[in-house]
């Protein structure tokens, strides 16, 4: 979080009577500690363009962060803000795109759609007395549902104006993101209310004991009711700046969002019993989490190490805070938090050492360059100490397929000499790819290749990549054309699909019932893959019948389950088309259990997890291209144009044990995809 | 109740609809897919009235998996190996409750911290990989296909039943309840409450250890992801169920029947026909009338005893 931010709140809360603060000197230790750690090893991060880029991330989880804080302080829990941002998003881009409203009016909309689902909460929970927990509980469910089932999970709004757009990726004045001010100025609104207004001393009364402030004559449900409606509405405007971060408004926008905002909220020191807590604290806890993840990100160390830190961070901060508010005697109340001077003056003297370090570390950097300047002068110039660092993300980190990918791609960096930094998101997730991009330039890697989830959503950030002087690559999925220098294709949707449809055909003799086992409902690959799959079946299979399309989530054994209903509800379909990895082997295991010898399967996944299916016949066919050459490729490629010997106009390349490699455009192509079965598929191992 | 109604009135339309939903086959598949969330959700109920929750069981569901299939793999005999990965989930449940109990952490805090350590713990551990080539005994614990649903349920029954009587007529069932109630007013009756609270949340760990083992052993290879939201799943059925998250109010019977509706929705979705793209908020709406028609029983019934509870969760 800014500094500044979090100074200003900090100074004012000091005259503050309300509640009380805690978790101050734990986590002011531990973010001087987080920064000071990072500032030595991760280049680029103690610089004043990281400390606004790292702002940026941070508006949507602190809008939900900030709404969270006063409905935890009056006792209760708001689980569905995450939900509320894919709903509102949802109504963004409808009333936008679908009902061509204007673009203030849209975002009324959302904003209404915000306060309407605040409201329902507000009622069950204030009028109704039901517990928050519950509620918001099945309202997560609800308003994520209601966005998936308007969208059919598969529209993606795109295309909002430019000047939209900047909300979420320009900067006012160069340097402060566009979105910045926004924060700021609800989050004061909200310290406001919270430290500074009747209300605000009546919701810590609510949360200290409910009955008490109703005798104390305090409008409990109304005041309840304020901050669920509020915490509706801040959502709904983190969707707005969400959409015109990403550029595309979708239902799954903000998809875990609410255990972050509680985890900032929990570690800012707020009481998830209610009545203690501040929104300062809140800010303190969001800067901690920012700056372990951008920390990570930056010194390449791996993004799982987030998880861990996090989860010791909260434990280790808790119990601190605990232990010094037991030790302080019990004061429980009525005690006071301040910014005592010792305590600025430890951070001061941590910002301090940091910035020593950098300076110490800078002044090193300059003394190696300008020795290697010097030693370039002389006739036989030594290639500079530089080793080529490439940057490559996938979509989702722990995916069997892109883990195979791995493999090719660290085979390739050996052979080459060149340092890989792979990371990613965990799961499939659009706004952390932006950020990862981010991190990236900031670290001034030498060539960038992403595996896009959001292909609007990540142009910008690797259009800034490129004027940086990055050579930026995608694979698996291309962004804009303008936004890249080279695709690493391996297979195009429309071939993938028609492999697909035309191994059913062949199966099923061109005449049947099928299914498909798809991953998320909303996921943009998978939808892709299905609008081409039902293009081929009109074009040229017309005796096939596509019956319903389940989801699996990416789960296994969701897929399995999907499958056994399946079976029974449709006796006739003799064909499961599972287009998510882990879904195949579920479907498999399903039909061989259902022991139903006359239901083919086949899919889109790996040959390792599907073999012991192919083997027994229950699964005929898995289309895939080879994940290890395709990572392989990857990084072969982004190593020649990062050295600029491909370049715009290549008709191919050399690639290592690939051999000859062609260039179509700006695109290079593996080739088609293959069909594993058994045959061949005990001949790879990926 | 209100959910037994909301079962009923979800049966009667699924028995004149698609009465192909109550075939044996439909009813011992959903059983088996479910069996999971029963388990854990046993658990949970315990931890719930007990006054603290627990979100970090899908992570321990997800290790204690791969662990029972990494034990397997290693050549220990698959009962041997489940009964670690149980240990293993009384191990990661106690540590929970050692924190809450005598750390005086907040549950949710705690867990919601263990739950992120562990599930990025695991991912880094595995890297995304899958446990494959177990031994051929692993698949339905060496019997077979048709045997397996018989001992597992015949387990299940057991377990529930011993947990929803145990619960009622036990002292140290009692102690639960008198726990969630009224923390200091049950010390100061002389029962050791941070043992208890540290107690449910070892059973939960074993439960959700066992559950990941009954459910794992359904297939012959075990993937390092799974579990992800089975802590929504299982609180959503144990307070629909009619559990009170402040504490000391809810029974295994609630519990079951908060199960039976969830894991009866989904599949009854597919069999009216309706599309899966508004499965979720039925699923939602679902659950916030049945705890609407409950809230308003009860606060019709007994509004005058009943505490002004407002946002308490």
């Amino acid at each position: 979080m800014n500094k500044l931010t979090s100074a200003v709140f900090g100074l004012a809360s000091r005259s503050s009577s309300s509640g009380r603060a805690s978790g101050g000197w734990a986590l002011l230790a531990v973010i001087a500690a987080e920064t000071a750690l990072f500032a030595a090893v991760a280049p680029g991060f103690f610089t004043l363009g990281n400390f606004f880029e790292m702002t940026r991330f941070s508006v949507e989880l602190g809008l939900l962060a900030v709404a969270l804080t006063p409905v935890m302080i009056a006792g209760g829990i708001d689980l569905s803000v995450g939900s509320m941002m894919g709903l509102a998003a949802v109504c963004f881009g409808a009333a936008y795109r679908t009902w061509h409203l204007p673009l203030p009016i849209a975002a009324l909309c959302a904003l209404l759609a915000g306060c309407a689902g605040g409201g329902l909460n507000a009622l069950l929970i204030a009028r109704l007395e039901l517990p928050a927990l519950i509620v918001t509980l099945g309202t997560f469910s609800l308003f994520r549902g209601i966005a998936e089932g308007v969208t059919e999970g598969a529209v993606n709004y795109t295309g909002f104006p430019s000047r939209f757009l900047f909300l979420g990726q320009g900067y006012l004045g160069g340097v402060i993101p566009a979105q910045l001010p926004v924060f700021v100025a609800i989050a004061a609104a909200y310290f406001v209310l919270l430290h500074r207004s009747v209300i605000g001393r009546a919701l810590y009364a609510i949360g200290f004991t409910a009955r008490g402030a109703r005798y104390a004559a305090i409008p409990v449900a109304r005041r309840v009711g304020l901050v669920y409606v509020l915490s509706g509405l801040a959502a709904s405007v983190a969707a707005i700046i969400y959409v015109s971060h990403l550029g595309q408004a979708r239902s799954d926008a903000g998809t875990g969002y609410e255990l972050d905002a509680i985890t900032a909220v929990v570690l800012g020191g707020t009481s998830v019993f209610g009545g203690r807590g501040t929104l300062r604290g809140t800010l303190l806890g969001l800067c901690a989490l920012a700056v372990l993840q951008t920390g990570l990100h930056l010194a390449a160390w791996p993004s799982e190490l987030t998880g861990i830190l996090t989860g010791v961070l909260l434990l280790a901060t808790i119990a601190a805070d605990r232990h010094i508010r037991v030790r302080a005697g019990a004061r429980p109340i009525e005690e006071e938090f301040e910014v005592k001077n010792t305590q600025v003056a430890v951070l001061c003297a941590a910002i301090l050492t940091g910035s020593i370090i950098v300076a110490g570390t800078n002044i090193w950097l300059l003394r190696g360059v300008t020795t290697a300047s010097r030693l370039s002068d002389g006739p036989p110039a030594p290639a500079a100490a530089h080793r080529t660092v490439i940057a490559m993300m996938p979509k989702a980190k722990g995916d069997p397929y892109f883990v195979s990918c791995r493999a090719g791609a660290e085979e390739a960096a050996r052979e080459l000499d060149v340092e890989l930094l792979w990371d990613g998101p965990t799961g499939l997730d659009a706004a952390k790819q932006n950020e990862l991009v981010e991190n990236w330039i900031t670290r001034k890697v030498d060539a960038i290749a992403v595996a896009v989830e959001n292909r609007a959503g990540i142009s910008t950030v690797l259009r800034k990549a490129r004027e940086r002087g990055i050579r930026v690559l995608t694979w698996d999925a291309d962004a804009e054309p303008d936004a890249r220098d080279f695709f690493v294709n391996q297979a195009t949707a429309e071939g993938i699909a028609d492999a697909l449809t035309d191994e059913a055909a062949r199966l099923l003799n061109g005449k049947g019932e099928f299914a498909i086992i798809t991953g998320a409902l909303s996921a943009a690959n998978q939808n892709e893959w299905i609008a081409f799959i039902r293009k081929r079946l009109q074009d040229k299979h017309n005796g096939l019948k596509l019956v319903t399309i389940r989801p699996s989530d990416d789960d296994r054994d969701k897929a399995f389950a999907e499958t056994q209903t399946l079976l029974k509800v449709y006796p006739s379909v003799k064909l499961m088309m599972a287009i998510s990895a882990p879904a195949v082997p579920g479907a498999a295991e399903a039909v061989r259990q259902a022991g139903r010898k006359d239901v083919n399967v086949i899919g889109l996944s790996l040959p390792n997890i599907n073999k012991p299916y192919v083997r027994d016949g229950v699964v005929q066919t898995v289309v895939l291209w080879n994940t290890r050459d395709l990572g392989y490729l990857a990084v072969y490629a982004s190593v020649l144009a990062s050295q600029h010997k491909l370049d715009a106009g290549a008709r191919e390349l050399q690639a290592g044990r690939l051999g000859h490699i062609d260039v179509r455009g700006s695109e290079i192509v593996l080739g088609a995809p293959m069909l594993f079965n058994r045959a061949n598929i005990e001949r790879f191992d990926f | 109740m209100a959910v037994a109604g909301a079962i009923a009135a979800l049966g009667i339309v699924l028995a004149v609809v698609a009465p192909g939903y109550f075939s044996a086959e439909n009813l011992r598949d959903l059983f088996l897919a479910n069996l999971p969330v029963l388990l854990v959700a046993i658990g949970m109920t315990l931890v719930i009235v007990a006054g603290e929750i627990d979100i970090s069981v899908g992570s321990v569901f997800a290790i204690c998996a791969v662990a029972a299939g990494v034990l397997a793999k290693a050549g220990m005999p698959v009962w041997l190996a489940g009964a670690a990965a149980c240990l293993l989930g009384a191990l990661f449940g106690s540590i929970n409750g050692a924190l809450v109990a005598y750390a005086g952490i907040p549950s949710i805090v705690v867990t919601l911290a263990t739950m992120v350590a562990l599930r990025d713990g695991l991912r880094w551990t595995t890297e995304g990989a899958w446990v494959q080539d177990l031994p051929r005994a692993f698949q339905w614990l060496g019997l077979t296909q048709a045997e397996y649903p018989f001992v597992a349920a015949s387990l299940t029954a057991v377990l529930t039943i011993a947990f929803a009587w145990g619960l009622r007529h036990v002292a140290a069932g009692r102690a639960v309840y008198a726990t969630g109630s009224n923390q200091d007013a049950a010390r100061l009756a002389g029962l050791d409450t941070a043992a208890v609270k540290c107690a449910v949340f070892a059973i939960i760990g074993t439960l959700t250890g066992l559950a990941a083992v009954l459910n794992a052993v359904r297939f012959n290879q075990i993937p390092s992801n799974a579990g992800i939201g089975l802590e929504m799943k299982v609180i959503a059925s144990v307070v629909v169920g009619g559990a009170s998250v402040a504490g000391g109010r809810g029974g295994v019977p609630g519990t079951v029947l908060g199960v039976i509706l969830l894991a009866a929705i989904g599949p009854a979705l597919t069999f009216l026909g309706i599309s899966a793209h508004w499965e979720r908020a039925i699923q939602g709406a679902i659950i916030l009338v049945a705890i609407a028609a409950e809230g308003m029983r009860l606060s019709v019934g007994g509004r005058a005893l009943a505490p002004v509870k407002t946002a308490q969760a």
